[in-house]
């Protein structure tokens, strides 16, 4: 495309243009020129079609630029033939082309030969003339397809600079179209001096090698093959219509010389050098000079990644690498996609050369224009497709790269030249390799980060098992008139079973189990709060009157303690307990359940196993009075031989390989094959059920099992 | 890591139902959580959840629904339960939160509810 300071409203007007009403317009004013100039070679010497004969010079010449202007022009508007594809390919395609066309000159030179020789009943002088012209449209188009060709070369990572010259020399080619159409009486020596300093331009263009240093040893003998090819195609029609001119058969018109000259000096001369740089490997300084930087960026990258420093200097190092590699004019990294907490806090935005409304805009268009599994957009040519409008100056091209692992998001690269094509396959392949490297080792920092967590985590972990290890009663009461046993098995995460007793005076027992939700650390918090609860609710209330009312009954030790815990435990957080009062004198206890299991027991008269169906709500769900009314107090008289069975959920609810349910009736089972013997053999009788029903399987939760058996016995002392 | 719990929300007029589909624990939870903190939530007069594909809850599980009470009774938002197994309504029941929440057997009773 040309550029906006190519000049005049007529081009501008002409470019604003749809892009496939440009080709057909030039289209038509090629062949129409095209058709002009055939006549008017014919007309040389004769009268054709009644048309008068010998046509002024400046028409023909006219034709012929008009054609040659018309063909360029449309060889120009064709997108960039290197984006998108390699060198090889590009080169291979204008062979082929050559080739095509070559052979359409010898199929015409035959021709005009054949009609020569008198073999086909045909005019020789008037095919001759046609075909010289027919020649000469078949090099005009191949001028056309090398120059651009070589355009797309020459500008391969050049510079804005670069592109300026080169539209400069277009423009120059395009004057000299107008030379020999208005400067009739130049000196020869001015003339060859202007054409030697065009040529020279030309040279000084054809240096712009860069691309041969991004070819492998393989591909440089095939680009050096397909160069011949093209020098080679050049050289026969060279040939031809030299020879053509000094026919004096042939009444050849005026040509385009200078322009001709120009362009094909041109064509060749580029060849020729990338030939020459191709085959002895030349130092094209600059060249290196890119590619040892971008070797550079990509050691600091890794070197920084290595030190494994923090995401804010990864990404830093990243954005630095590919705004300098890619020599971006402007450049932003949008960190904030997806914040994660391992990674820690991250740069808002790191910005070259972008004004914050250039963001907005950015972020707002560029939500639009990635599809979510898209991960790059290259746009070469940001004037033609509409896109990232309204920033605050105007670019030319922009590549768009998600910074995305498979499981993350870690941000978004948008680098922005102020030159059309400004990224190729190789800067993308650059591009690729820093981004790619970036997500690894946000990725590796992440997965330190979490691996320290979790050290953390286990560390918390032991101190948990600690505390709750300490909070199990070491001494359990003993007296004649009953006997206690304990089991309690901690789950690998630490849960929050708790449970204890205290030997009230009076022969009289206070039994506690409960079990906090949550694990870890906080379950283990609430249950040492919950012990002391426990422990100050039991200290004798000296102004009691009776001695039976010296301690909470059942009920209002429940309300007493989801009064204290209401103001210590987090919203999400309950405890579940039951709480038992133990009376030898009366020969019976009371109890109240908050939430917790059923208790199960033993009726030595009845011969019967049976739950306590009772209800009762968990205590810190209700953090108001109207607790009061969800618990109930609850009294049973019981006989020596009677056994009662209090555990936390981790026994029922525990699970066999099928993920069955130990379940209540079965538990419930095992106290009726148990409850003669004593309270330790009914404990282990149970224990190894559970244990032999989950085989195998990890702890799926605490497991705590207390079995108090009633005896006919007079207490001790 | 636990089996992951599926939560379907499905809006109506007045009520919103939430369809549990998997264990309830403490893996779990957060996605419930996340549902139920939704401000849009106090919006309607009934938060209906179907609990048919619910097949396990655990504490934390439990602890969700009862952080929540309190705000969605406040907010005037009555939280239903229906088409809960037996299991899981055992838990709910030993806790004491059937005397709390409104469990009811059927989506018809959980909507007249």
């Amino acid at each position: 495309m040309l550029r906006v300071e190519g000049p005049t409203r007529f081009v501008f007007a002409f470019l604003s243009m749809p892009k496939i009403r440009h080709v057909a317009w030039l289209l038509a004013l090629a062949t129409g020129c095209w058709l002009v100039l055939l006549l008017g070679t014919l007309s040389q010497g004769r009268s054709v079609l009644g048309l008068p004969p010998d046509w002024p010079r400046w028409l023909l010449l006219l034709a012929q630029g008009g054609f040659a202007a018309s063909i360029f022009l449309y060889a120009r508007l064709q997108p960039d033939a290197l984006s998108g594809h390699g060198f090889l390919p590009l080169l291979r395609r204008l062979f082929w082309r050559g080739l095509v066309l070559t052979a359409l000159l010898a199929g015409t030179q035959a021709f005009v030969k054949l009609t020569a020789e008198h073999t086909l009943p045909l005019p020789g002088d008037a095919t001759a003339a046609a075909g010289y012209t027919v020649s000469l449209a078949l090099f005009i188009i191949l001028l056309a397809q090398t120059l651009y060709v070589w355009r797309s070369l020459v500008n391969f990572r050049g510079s804005d600079r670069l592109q300026r010259e080169w539209t400069a020399f277009e423009l120059i080619l395009g004057a000299a179209l107008l030379f020999q159409l208005f400067v009739w009486h130049v000196p020869d020596y001015l003339l060859v001096a202007v054409v030697v300093g065009l040529g020279l331009f030309g040279v000084y263009l054809s240096g712009h090698q860069r691309w041969v240093a991004y070819l492998s040893q393989g591909q440089k003998l095939q680009a050096i093959m397909l160069q011949l090819g093209v020098l080679g195609c050049l050289s026969a029609f060279l040939y031809v219509l030299r020879g053509a001119q000094s026919d004096p058969a042939l009444l050849a018109p005026p040509t385009q010389q200078a322009f001709l000259v120009l362009t094909s000096s041109f064509a060749v001369f580029y060849a020729v050098a990338g030939l020459l740089v191709t085959l002895f490997n030349l130092p094209v300084a600059d060249v290196y000079e890119q590619r040892r930087a971008e070797i550079l960026s990509l050691q600091q990258l890794s070197q920084i990644i290595q030190r494994g420093q923090t995401a804010p200097e990864i990404y830093q190092a990243l954005f630095t690498s590919a705004v300098q590699t890619i020599r971006a004019d402007a450049a932003w990294l949008d960190a904030q996609l997806q914040p994660t907490e391992q990674l820690g806090p991250l740069p808002a935005s790191l910005i070259h050369e972008l004004i914050p409304s250039d963001l907005s805009a950015l972020r707002e268009q560029l939500t639009d224009l990635l599809a979510p599994q898209q991960r790059e957009l290259i746009d070469n040519d940001l004037l033609r497709s509409q896109r990232l409008t309204g920033l605050s100056q105007p670019y030319g091209s922009a590549a768009v790269l998600q910074l995305r692992s498979s499981t993350h998001d870690y941000g978004l690269l948008v680098l922005l030249k102020k030159e059309q094509s400004g990224f190729d396959p190789e800067d993308l392949s650059i591009l690729h390799t820093f981004t790619t490297q970036t997500v690894l080792s946000l990725e590796n920092l992440q997965l330190a980060q979490e691996a320290r967590a979790s050290q953390r985590a286990q560390d918390e972990l032991r101190i948990a098992a600690l505390v709750q290890e300490r909070l199990i009663p070491k001494h359990l009461p003993t007296d004649n008139w009953f006997e206690i046993s304990t089991y309690a098995q901690a789950a690998k995460e630490v849960g929050g079973d708790f449970y204890d007793f205290l030997h009230l005076p009076g022969q009289r027992l206070a039994v506690l189990i409960g079990d906090v939700s949550g694990k870890g650390v906080t379950a283990a918090f609430h249950t040492a709060q919950m012990k002391g609860i426990f422990h100050a609710l039991m200290q004798p209330n000296p102004l009691a009157k009776k001695d039976r009312e010296r301690y909470p009954d059942p009920h209002r030790f429940m309300v007493l303690a989801n009064e204290a815990l209401t103001h210590c435990l987090e919203r999400s957080s309950f405890i579940t307990a039951s709480f038992y009062l133990i009376d030898y004198e009366a020969g019976g206890f009371s109890f109240a359940r908050a939430g917790h299991c059923h208790t199960l027991y033993y009726h030595s008269i009845k011969e019967e196993v049976s739950y306590f169906r009772s209800e009762g709500l968990g205590l810190g769900i209700l953090r108001d009075a109207s607790y009061g009314r969800h618990v109930k107090n609850q009294f049973w008289d019981y006989n020596p031989g009677d056994v009662m069975v209090i555990y936390t959920d981790g026994i029922p609810e525990a699970r066999n390989a099928n993920g069955d349910e130990y379940g209540e009736d079965r538990l419930a089972k095992m106290l009726g094959e148990s409850f003669y013997q004593s309270a330790e053999e009914i404990n282990r009788h149970i224990r190894l059920d559970v244990q032999e029903f989950s085989k195998g399987l990890p702890l799926h939760d605490d497991q705590t099992l207390l079995v108090i058996k009633f005896k006919s016995a007079q207490p001790q002392g | 890591m636990g089996p992951i719990m599926k939560v379907t929300a499905q809006p109506a007029d007045t009520t919103l139902t939430l369809v549990l589909d998997g264990e309830l624990d403490a893996s779990s939870a957060v996605v419930l959580d996340t549902e139920l903190n939704k401000p849009e939530l106090l919006k309607y007069k009934k938060v209906l959840i179907d609990c048919q594909r619910l097949s396990y809850i655990s504490s934390a599980g439990l602890g969700v629904f009862i952080s929540h009470l309190q705000r969605l009774q406040d907010s005037n938002v009555k939280l239903v339960f229906f088409n809960m197994q037996e299991k899981v309504f055992n838990v709910f029941e030993i806790l004491g939160l059937d005397s709390l929440m409104t469990i009811v057997p059927t989506e018809q009773e959980a909507l007249a509810a």
